[in-house]
């Protein structure tokens, strides 16, 4: 049985990326995170941070959560410089204390794009994927009169492959560690998804075009194949989907 | 106050038809001038939202999260229902309905649980012409798996993620719709309070979780796709957004709360480890599909499981249940699991924990096929316990995972407040005492893709509705009431955080209203919870300040409406003097230790109406009459 | 099919566009260079040989100044192109990490590409001023070759230069094949082993000129 080598409790020093809104300017600030358990997560750890400063009548460190289980997509920080931390495939909420030692000093700063601007603290805004994804990551069918689910046989392993890239859960890891800050896996990974499915297939050009044309719209850099995404997304997703993307994006804007 | 159900006349099967034809229309036209607030992004928001904005309304949708698609819905691992008979092992939808009404302990009503069987096919199709990239088989046709509590194989599935695809699905079908202009979205806005108007559902207070700042909406309807209230328990698998708040200004505008004693505990969780913990993770029960519950037959065995033989392990589940073994219902294995941890057989650190072992499934289909159905899940649990499945059994335990109870809502999805309609896990419609694995993503999709488009529209149809100003004096007061709470929140300035308290609420709730309960423990929680709250309101410590970014100030409202609410968990729970799924009452067991139920005394629904912070809420219960179906004592032996 | 000028316009002013023009240019050098390269390694059958190649290749006439002009075209599109890409990424994260590490997806060429191809087009003005635009009525290019490289600090400056082009080479080949879509699951590993072959093959071929040169004399 593996077991966390070592004590069971260790002390970190925190510097943390203090900004109080949008506009104002931010610092690291240092805390202290003491007694912290190895079986805790990175962000139980944070919580026992902010208990304390909290009780010491300061303002707490505002970072998105919700699940704490590496599905949702709200948790994200780059910690020492890595996307959600050191640990691959995982997030931030995944992240156990385990995989650091006492003593560790702890850098944790925002995701940083021209596309997410930073709320507060750690917290940013990430509604440019969610721009992206209406500009046309959807099928467009309405509700009722859709054919039998077994009408269109979809191969297994094109079903697989599908869900390969639609397992994306939107964090903004791939944007946050790309050295050009760019969505190009993000993008790609839903235009993957629609243009493996035969059920994506009517819209597959447009749908291309436009959800390009929206992501470059958005600030985004430009993607040169430096695959640091794939390396940090938490989902392990391959930027094969990027090349899948460029195919469609190409197919579309030579061929109309 | 009369409680009328509404349920359509004539036959079962008929009944959604028949109603359907009944229901008023509005004019096509017409649509484009009614505005509808949807609060919530689940399942059933985002689906609700999507299909009213199709038919033409004019949507306005709210969400806690910064972004629709991170609804709690997402973090559903095993699946979703449906009765298609794909298998042809003999399901149909007389079937399902009929395992959902036992496996809620006959609690709940035919009409609308018959409805659901009904329209569950369709949520198939449509999530499939949506591009939900379903498992499939090698064919290339939908495959399915087994979940607990049936005996025939009709759940949907996408790897461990099927909450996931399908809430992207209905986001997707949400984004289409923002972008042509028919919905108008509100992320990161926390609904705090309902606005009633001469008897109506007309609005809502949010507050702009960025700003802090209040805002006023208004509306011609309501729809509260809130989710549940697991996290009344704090530790809990709900995401921690997950609270009871909006239904609960509901409920104190008039809204009844049905069944709220009603909650479920998922046997295939976690292990709590530590007292920092702040939630718990579930193992999806499609693990039980493979895996097999043991542990040692001798209590108190420290021994490593590979070291104890297989001549000293106790398979608890398929000795005593042989007919669905390690797939029996939830509540059954949650309560088992507990009794093999009080008579001293738990194992691991804490001795509150039995194992889940895949060696025998490995062994059978192989390493590959097990990480082709269960991987994601296999290295979440490496993640979190640093132990591999693949090597060693998993240890689990129960947890707070779902609430059957909520706002009480007619055949039409509609509340006690005309104009308000409650869908998904937020109301308490189809799964009576207990939910079977995979019912509540179909129920959520059902209510919104299928069920509020037809029902909501009736309303609008019928009742007048003048535009209302959101200057008007209800929205006024409304608005002074919620900003004078906030801050007499944040001026408290006690001793204890907020997470403080509701750890203790939880412990209380886990302690006196989990698992199983008896009247002595009910009557001490109702006391204890009665003096936390008294305690919250002069002891609290909330960090930060109110017009801002404040998460603190965020669960304070949540936790402050937690205790009022625990109080009325305990309350229902003492009035429910019988055992029915999820609510084990002790004092009615069988010899055999299973819920032994009154049908005489509690065949109803309990619907409680609030008379104040001080007063003790009214009960009006709701008969459920059982014609098509003959109640009988549960049994899976 | 049917040629959308607006269609293309826009599919330039794209990110992938752009992408898409660095791969195309970039292809087009690297066709160039195995030509190049191939002229090149005739050195090694001596001082007839090549400079009867040279000759041949100059009777080519228009068609070489074409070629040359060409050559120019690319250079100047790859490069403003390239250019532009780069204020564009730079521009992408104003606020800069305090603290950066690499997950492991970066490899020396992927990261150093813009500063990779500057450092190519120093060495493509010297290169042009010391072979092409050199005088050549009483000296042959074979003769060129040699005094050039008889400078030792010339030598190495331009075996580092390989370096570079490798360098470059090695992302920048799977790199075009990836913006072309023409990457997939199966192929990524091969078509990564052919990019870094491909590097090599290019910077031992021309690296090894200069080497040559200063055993022989
Ligand atoms: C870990 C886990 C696994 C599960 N697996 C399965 C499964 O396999 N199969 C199955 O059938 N069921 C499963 N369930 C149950 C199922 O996921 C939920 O019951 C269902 O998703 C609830 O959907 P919903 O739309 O009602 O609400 P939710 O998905 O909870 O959405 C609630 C929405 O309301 C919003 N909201 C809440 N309060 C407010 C407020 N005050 N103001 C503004 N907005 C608010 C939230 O932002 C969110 O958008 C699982 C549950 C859990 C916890
Ligand atoms: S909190 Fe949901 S992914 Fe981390």
């Amino acid at each position: 049985m593996k077991q966390a080598s070592g004590e069971k409790c260790i002390n970190l020093k925190l510097k943390v990326w203090r900004q109080k809104a949008e506009e104002s300017n931010g610092r690291l600030e240092s805390f202290k995170a003491e007694n912290i358990s190895k079986d805790m997560s990175f962000l139980e750890m944070l919580d026992v941070v902010n208990e304390e400063i909290i009780l010491s009548g300061k303002d707490p460190i505002a970072l998105d959560h919700d699940c704490r289980e590496g599905i949702c997509g709200s948790c994200g920080a780059m910690v020492n410089g890595r996307a959600h931390g050191p640990e691959k495939g995982t997030t931030l909420c995944q992240l156990h204390m385990r995989h650091f030692s006492n003593g560790d000093t702890v850098v944790i700063e925002p995701w940083r794009s021209r596309a997410f601007k930073v709320v507060k603290d750690l917290v940013v805004d990430r509604s440019a994927f969610d721009k992206i994804i209406q500009a046309g990551g959807y099928i467009s069918v309405n509700t009722g009169g859709a054919p039998d689910g077994n009408a269109i046989p979809v191969p297994q392993e094109v079903a697989e492959k599908a869900m390969d890239a639609a397992e994306c859960i939107g964090c903004g890891a791939c944007a946050a560690a790309c050295p050009n800050a760019s969505a190009m896996l993000f993008t790609g990974a839903k235009i993957s998804q629609f243009a493996l499915l035969p059920q994506g297939h009517p819209e597959a050009k447009k749908r291309a075009l436009a959800m390009v044309g929206e992501m470059d719209k958005q600030g985004f850099g430009n993607c040169t194949n430096e695959k640091e995404c794939e390396a940090e997304c938490p989902k392990g997703i391959s930027i094969i989907n990027i090349a899948r993307m460029n195919r469609e994006f190409l197919k579309s804007s030579i061929l109309s | 106050m009369k409680l009328d159900s509404k349920i359509p006349d004539g036959p079962l099967s008929e009944k959604w038809d028949r109603h359907r034809f009944e229901l008023g229309l509005v004019n096509p036209a017409n649509k484009k001038k009614f505005e509808i607030i949807v609060v919530g992004t689940g399942l059933a928001g985002a689906s609700a939202s999507a299909t009213l904005a199709e038919l033409g309304y004019e949507v306005k949708t709210f969400c806690i999260q910064d972004t629709p698609r991170r609804a709690h819905s997402i973090a559903a691992q095993g699946g979703i229902n449906a009765a298609k008979n794909y298998q042809n092992d003999g399901d149909s939808i007389w079937r399902l309905f009929y395992d959902t009404i036992k496996g809620g302990d006959f609690r709940s009503r035919e009409a609308n649980v018959y409805r659901l069987a009904q329209v569950s096919n369709g949520i198939i199709d449509q999530c499939v012409a949506q591009g939900v990239p379903f498992a499939r088989e090698f064919g290339g046709q939908l495959a399915n798996r087994s979940f607990g509590g049936a005996q025939v194989s009709r759940t949907f599935y996408a790897r461990g993620q099927t909450g996931q695809q399908l809430l992207l699905g209905a986001y997707g079908a949400l984004s289409r719709q923002i972008a042509a202009k028919k919905i108008r979205l509100f992320t990161r806005r926390d609904m705090l309070d309902l606005v009633v108007i001469d008897g109506k559902a007309r609005g809502i207070i949010v507050r702009n979780l960025v700003s802090g700042k209040l805002e006023k909406h208004s509306a011609d309807a309501l729809v509260l796709a809130t989710g549940g209230y697991g996290n009344s328990f704090y530790l809990s698998t709900n995401a921690m957004a997950s609270n009871v708040s909006a239904a609960f200004a509901s409920y104190k505008k008039g809204a009844l709360f049905a069944n709220p004693c009603l909650t479920q505990i998922h046997p295939t969780c976690i292990p709590v480890k530590g007292t920092y913990q702040s939630k718990l993770t579930l193992m999806s029960e499609s693990l039980r599909n493979d895996g097999r519950v043991w542990v040692p037959k001798i209590p108190e065995d420290k021994r490593l499981p590979a070291q104890i033989p297989e001549s000293e392990r106790d398979y608890y589940l398929e000795e005593k249940y042989p007919g669905f073994g390690n797939l029996v219902p939830r509540d059954v294995a949650s309560r088992n699991a507990k009794h093999q941890c009080d008579i001293g057989k738990g194992v691991g650190d804490t001795q509150l924990a039995v194992y889940l072992d895949f060696k025998d499934a490995i062994k059978r289909d192989g390493h590959d096929a097990i990480t082709r159905k269960y991987g994601n899940l296999f290295e979440m649990y490496e993640k979190i316990m640093a132990q591999d499945p693949y090597e060693t059994p998993m240890m689990i335990y129960p947890a707070v995972h779902y609430t059957m109870g909520g706002l009480w809502v007619d055949y039409n999805l509609m509340s006690t407040i005309p104009g308000l309609f409650v869908l998904g896990e937020a109301n308490f419609s189809d799964h009576g005492s207990n939910r079977l694995g995979a019912s509540a993503l179909m129920q959520g999709l059902a209510d919104g893709y299928f069920i509020i488009p037809y029902t909501i529209g009736s309303y609008l149809a019928e009742a007048s509705h003048d535009k209302v100003d959101e200057d008007h004096k209800e929205f006024n007061t409304s608005y002074n009431e919620v900003e004078a709470r906030i801050e007499k929140l944040i001026s408290i300035k006690g001793k204890r955080t907020v997470d403080n308290f509701h750890r203790e609420l939880g412990n209380i709730l886990w302690e006196y209203c989990g698992m199983s309960r008896n009247n002595n423990g009910l009557k001490k929680a109702k006391k204890l919870i009665k003096d936390l709250r008294a305690e919250y309101w002069e002891n609290v410590l909330v960090g930060g300040s109110e017009y801002d970014f404040n998460q603190s100030l965020e669960r304070a409202w949540r936790v402050a409406d937690f205790l009022q609410f625990g109080e009325l968990m305990v309350t229902d729970a003492l009035e429910r003097q019988e055992s029915c799924g999820g609510h084990f009452n002790e004092n009615y067991q069988t010899d055999e230790n299973e819920a032994l139920r009154d049908d005489k005394l509690f065949c109803h629904v309990s619907a409680w109406e609030y008379r104040g912070n001080s007063r003790k809420p009214k009960l009006h219960k709701e008969p459920l009459k059982f014609e098509n179906v003959e109640l009988t004592q549960r049994s899976y032996k | 099919m049917h040629w959308n000028s607006n269609r293309f316009i826009l599919l330039l002013s794209s990110s992938i566009g752009k992408k898409l023009v660095m791969a195309i240019t970039g292809l087009g050098f690297c066709i160039f260079l195995i030509s190049h390269l191939a002229g090149n390694l005739i050195i090694y059958a001596g001082n007839d040989a090549f400079n009867s190649y040279a000759e041949r290749l100059h009777t080519l006439g228009p068609l070489l100044i074409l070629a040359e002009i060409g050559l120019l075209l690319l250079g100047i599109i790859h490069i403003s192109t390239g250019a532009y890409l780069f204020y564009q990424n730079f521009r992408a994260r104003p606020v800069r990490y305090k603290k950066k590490r690499n997950a492991g997806g970066r490899t020396i060429g992927s990261s150093t590409m813009p500063y990779t191809g500057f450092l190519i087009l120093i060495f493509i003005v010297f290169h042009l001023v010391d072979f092409h635009f050199v005088e050549k009525a009483d000296r042959s290019i074979y003769q060129i070759v040699l005094e050039t490289f008889s400078n030792p600090g010339y030598t190495i400056f331009y075996i580092l230069s390989m370096v570079v082009v490798a360098t470059h080479i090695d992302h920048g080949f799977w790199s075009l094949l990836q913006t072309l879509g023409i990457d997939n699951l199966e192929c990524m590993p091969v078509f990564r082993v052919i990019s870094s072959a491909f590097s090599l093959f290019v910077g031992i071929g021309f690296g090894s000129l200069p080497v040559f040169i200063t055993l022989i004399t």
